[in-house]
């Protein structure tokens, strides 16, 4: 975000939108990298909320959580997976009990599940990238 | 002089970023990140601050129910990711709503939205105890908790104090507003700002201050009412 005029550029996941990441933080790799790192500290606390609610059948606490962790995907680069949170909050909305989501959660679970792994191979590779060569 | 703000934001990764965007704006300074309502709540009624950057909803209340409970109105800037917020937005009157993730540039619009800085312009901080006027060709110090009310006399406004002295000066409400500490005073008519510590009886329009009877407009009656301890 410091809008750094380092030069050599960064090849992000194609599963990740790299324009909408620029967009945020224009080339600033080890901000990016800071962004990635805290969303990973904070990741399994955020999803182990969406878990909880929904083993409990505890649908309001579900909504809150699922609303909470949505924005996340939008700072890494995922606005998909940021709308896909998004539909999932607005069955929520509607819903009484877990037993009415169980397919929408078990996809969303394994979505949630798979961009943790996805934002922390990119983590992984950028800080590698910004200790080589920033 | 920069703009102080607070945060109030449960994600993590979501205050950063604001603490970043304002760190470049060069305009803000940030006094403090809340992940809850009570925290923030707790902060803000012992410290004033110019800018809110509030999310809406968090465990326990939410953003609006925080605004409900401010004993002052800060500047408000909502950060959500919900578009529907927006109407309530409206209707609290916050200065803009920003959906998160939100670029630097979106950022930086909402910024301009907001109204010179607090210092800017010989204004004195809004935290202080105490403002100086200037009144007879000095600087005359007064302290809050001296003024009983501030009356519009056209390009003047008077200063009533406790011990019925009256000092008049080159100012207006509208300008004052602004300037004054907001925790102590509020604006009530287009024409008073009132030390709300001060207030001995409300009947109907009017609102009593060691026998001054001064009016409430209805515009501003529901914000008056709600910065009473009434129970």
């Amino acid at each position: 975000m410091s809008g750094s005029n380092f030069s050599k550029k960064f090849i992000f996941n194609e599963k990740l939108d790299a324009n909408y990441l620029y967009s945020l933080y224009e080339d600033d790799y080890q901000y990016i990298e800071e962004i990635f790192l805290t969303t990973l500290a904070n990741f399994n606390e955020d999803f182990n909320s969406i878990k909880d609610a929904f083993e409990t059948n505890n649908i309001s606490d579900l909504k809150r959580a699922i609303h909470k962790m949505k924005p996340t995907f939008g700072f890494v680069g995922l606005p998909l997976v940021q709308n896909i949170c998004k539909e999932f909050e607005d069955i929520c909305q509607n819903a009484t009990s877990s037993n009415e989501l169980t397919s929408e959660y078990q996809q969303i679970v394994v979505t949630l599940a798979e961009s943790k792994e996805l934002i922390a191979s990119e983590y992984n590779k950028l800080k590698e990238f910004n200790s080589n060569f920033l | 002089m920069k703009w102080t703000c607070v945060i109030v934001e449960d994600l993590q990764v979501a205050a950063d970023y604001l603490v970043k965007c304002c760190e470049k704006s060069a305009l803000l300074q940030v006094k403090g990140h809340f992940t809850n309502v009570e925290q923030a709540l707790d902060y803000l009624n012992k410290n004033s601050v110019d800018i809110l950057f509030l999310d809406v909803e968090m465990p326990g209340a939410t953003g609006f129910d925080l605004l409900d409970q401010l004993a002052y109105y800060p500047k408000v800037i909502l950060t959500t990711s919900k578009s529907e917020y927006a109407y309530n937005a409206f209707e609290y009157n916050v200065t803009d709503f920003l959906k998160k993730p939100f670029t630097y540039q979106r950022f930086q619009e909402a910024l301009n939205k907001l109204t010179t800085p607090a210092g800017d312009n010989n204004i004195t901080s809004t935290a202080t105890d105490h403002i100086f006027i200037k009144c007879d060709g000095k600087l005359v110090r007064l302290n809050n908790d001296d003024i009983l009310f501030i009356e519009s006399m056209g390009d003047y406004v008077k200063f009533v104090t406790a011990d019925s002295k009256k000092y008049i000066t080159h100012n207006t409400i509208k300008n004052l507003e602004e300037k004054v500490n907001r925790q102590t005073f509020i604006k009530v008519h287009r024409s008073y700002i009132i030390n709300i510590n001060k207030i001995d009886d409300i009947r109907e329009n009017d609102l009593f201050i060691k026998g001054n009877e001064i009016p409430v407009s209805k515009a501003h009656k529901p914000d008056v009412l709600k910065r009473l301890n009434i129970i």
